[in-house]
């Protein structure tokens, strides 16, 4: 059995609801908007994501004029097949300035995050471990 | 003016600011509206003095780039997640007054609030990677799968 090694933990972040309180991945990620310079936002780290995908209304973020004018890729995700538009955008993410693809599409409103980081250019990058029932993820940025 | 630990433009212009402001005649209101602005942490003496606390680079090159990588995810930004943990603590205010809205954080405090988000870049042109959401107006779902076939 291989021996892998991270760097970093990051804990995963309790929010308290109605029922409890529940402990969410949650990785916050600085996006270099070129409207805007960085800006934080807050991602659900979603290994079943291909492709990053943020809220669509997020589109100004990006310099673009409307959230779908883009390349149109159909997407199955929450609420089944999405119609979702691809770009190109930039992250810094633990220590590392990623470029990578960035899907637009109509998640649902949630306040804690506004995205899912999804694998596409940003998973090989690095290397993780989950470890849900101590809510941790571990990190390494020499996989 | 954004300003970062990366950007030593910036750091330039936070010097010449600071240079600037025994001759400047600014009100001290608006001085240390402008350092909160950039980023700048700071505190008045009992004298009467400004201290400011800034970085400033020690020593370039230091390190390779691939080793920069690895000794800035082992010491994340000071910054990194308070933002997050205060929305989460607050959220039920938050939710109340912001509701419908996109916020932006900042320093522990919604800096900004808009309708829609153009309105909110706005007004937060001058901070330093400012935390960004939107708040629903109606009731949170905690609860998150993948289904929508009728069966």
């Amino acid at each position: 059995m291989p021996t892998k090694n991270f760097e970093q933990v990051i804990q995963f972040h309790e929010a308290q609801t109605p029922n409890g309180s529940i402990w969410l991945p949650l990785v916050e990620v600085a996006l270099i908007s070129p409207t805007m310079g960085p800006v934080s936002l807050s991602l659900l780290f979603d290994t079943g994501a291909s492709v990053t995908t943020l809220k669509a209304d997020l589109f100004p973020l990006l310099g673009l004029q409307s959230w779908n004018e883009g390349q149109l890729v159909p997407s199955a995700g929450l609420g089944g097949t999405l119609d979702t538009y691809r770009y190109t955008g930039t992250f810094e993410i633990w220590g590392k300035t990623i470029e990578c693809p960035i899907h637009l599409a109509p998640l649902p409103d949630h306040p804690l995050f506004s995205g899912l980081l999804g694998r596409e250019a940003v998973f090989n990058e690095f290397g993780f471990g989950f470890w849900e029932s101590v809510h941790e993820l571990y990190i390494t940025t020499n996989p | 003016m954004k300003y970062s630990v990366d950007d030593s433009q910036a750091s330039e212009s936070v010097k010449s600011i600071l240079d600037s402001i025994p001759t400047s005649g600014m009100p001290y209101e608006e001085v240390l509206r402008t350092l909160d602005k950039i980023g700048i942490e700071w505190q008045v003496t009992e004298e009467g003095d400004l201290l400011v606390r800034c970085w400033q680079v020690g020593a370039e090159g230091f390190v390779y780039r691939e080793e920069a990588a690895v000794i800035r995810s082992s010491r994340p930004s000071p910054k990194q997640g308070e933002e997050l943990d205060w929305l989460s603590r607050n959220l039920q205010d938050i939710r109340e007054r912001y509701g419908g809205q996109w916020v932006a954080i900042y320093n522990n405090e919604v800096a900004a609030a808009a309708r829609n988000l153009p309105d909110l870049m706005g007004q937060i042109a001058e901070l330093d990677k400012p935390f960004i959401t939107f708040i629903p107006s109606e009731p949170v779902i905690w609860t998150f799968t993948y289904a929508n076939k009728k069966l």
